[in-house]
């Protein structure tokens, strides 16, 4: 018993110390926990520790005697576990095929109007037969179509050619054209064609005829298209 | 309170076991009753039903200990009681209808009966002549089981202040039941 009421006292005193309250509060504390003060508590708390242990007492009889109705309400309220598995594997699926469609109606139109990526077009192009990517937009392939000429550095940059390089649209014979039109029919200055691989006429509809067609190095391979075509 | 028990039995009252949500139940409604009694009076049973409808239709999204548990049943069960009392005050016939039913003093026999012999029915009524936010936190506390920083979640009030209604509360329940000391020789000897 010594032991019980000097843990207890310790208790009341560790919480004082933790909280500072006065000795009431800390008292209030105490009992609203749910501890016992013990005997040496005044009369005057120790009935009012004996009303709230019977406020908290085990439950009635009567505080039980629901039990029955409530659980048959839990077991009411359940959701029906059918309805729901049906629901989960039907809807998932649907709603992928649905995805998968739309995205592949959105590709496929994408593709027509020739606004892919240049690989992802150059494999429409060969699937579906989209549009075929405009000759800027191909990927290079440097060592298998190109024949490096007397002056010609023989890639498909931008410094190709012994004319100003930055005169992109002036289209004037003997300048050097675009590079990024030029990709396929890059002339050397000279009027000699350093590549030979497209069949297609460049694409700088901007510029006249004149300009493209009297460049006499691109006449030579395939610059027909430009000089007739676009002029 | 179900203590180390408790998270099999959610679990398995969550999948729809009726037997796990029975022992919920039995842990859990005696102090919700109790609650319910002293802030709604009659009306508790009706209150408590449908907080244990709510329960039934949300233990799935439930995720928590026991004393968080106690805190959500008990939040619900609050707001279940305003609407009871706005509902009521719609409908002045109702005998709560005034709003005093927190507010009402102590009858004589009901001090004389907790001093004979205080069961649990007598001690709630005691605590229910409180004003209503004292009685309220003083059975959050006591009864539910709950510490101080959830009953101030529950009744949206500070920590001090529900500290400070909570000591209020005692210190008039005591006085009460001091002014109307006697002995009562079937409790050895402790003045009651």
């Amino acid at each position: 018993m010594r032991v019980f009421t000097a843990s207890l006292a310790e208790m009341w005193f560790s919480a004082r110390r933790r909280t500072r309250l006065s000795p009431d509060e800390a008292t209030a504390e105490f009992m609203l926990a749910g501890r016992r003060l013990g005997q040496q508590a005044p009369a005057s708390q120790r009935t009012l520790e004996l009303v709230l242990a019977a406020a908290a007492g085990p439950a009635t009889e009567r505080e039980l005697a629901g039990e029955t109705a409530a659980v048959a309400a839990f077991v009411a309220a359940l959701p029906e576990p059918e309805p729901a598995r049906r629901r989960g594997p039907r809807r998932i699926p649907v709603l992928a095929v649905a995805f998968m469609f739309v995205a592949l109606v959105a590709l496929c139109g994408t593709a027509e109007a020739g606004a892919l990526p240049a690989p992802l077009q150059q494999l429409a192009h060969q699937a579906i037969n989209a549009p075929a990517p405009p000759p800027a937009m191909r990927v290079p392939r440097p060592s298998a179509d190109v024949t490096p000429g007397p002056g010609a550095t023989g890639s498909h940059s931008a410094s190709a050619g012994s004319g100003p390089s930055q005169e992109p649209r002036t289209g004037k014979p003997g300048a050097s054209p675009n590079p990024t039109h030029t990709s396929a029919s890059q002339g050397n200055g000279n009027g000699q064609p350093t590549a030979t691989a497209s069949t297609q006429p460049t694409t700088s509809t901007t510029d006249n005829g004149k300009g493209n067609g009297g460049t006499p190095g691109q006449g030579g391979s395939n610059g027909n298209g430009n000089g007739h075509g676009n002029g | 309170m179900l203590d180390g028990d408790f998270p099999d039995v959610l679990r398995l009252a969550a999948c729809g076991d009726a037997a796990a949500f029975a022992r919920l139940w039995r842990d859990t409604h005696p102090p919700l009753l109790r609650y319910l009694w002293v802030s709604v009076g009659d009306a508790a049973e009706d209150v408590a039903a449908d907080v244990w409808l709510d329960v039934a239709r949300r233990i799935g999204s439930f995720h928590g200990g026991e004393l968080e548990f106690r805190g959500w049943l008990f939040t619900m069960a609050r707001r279940k009681m305003i609407d009871r009392h706005r509902y009521e005050a719609r409908r002045p016939v109702s005998p709560t209808a005034n709003g005093e039913l927190f507010e009402r003093q102590a009858p004589d026999d009901t001090v004389a009966a907790a001093l004979e012999y205080i069961s649990t029915e007598t001690a709630l009524a005691l605590i229910a002549t409180l004003p209503r936010d004292q009685a309220e936190i003083v059975v959050l506390r006591v009864v539910a089981g709950l510490d101080a920083s959830a009953v101030a979640q529950i009744v949206g009030k500070s920590h001090g202040a529900v500290r400070v209604a909570a000591h209020r509360g005692l210190r008039t329940l005591r006085e009460r039941v001091a002014d109307a000391a006697v002995t009562s020789p079937g409790r050895g000897g402790v003045t009651l």
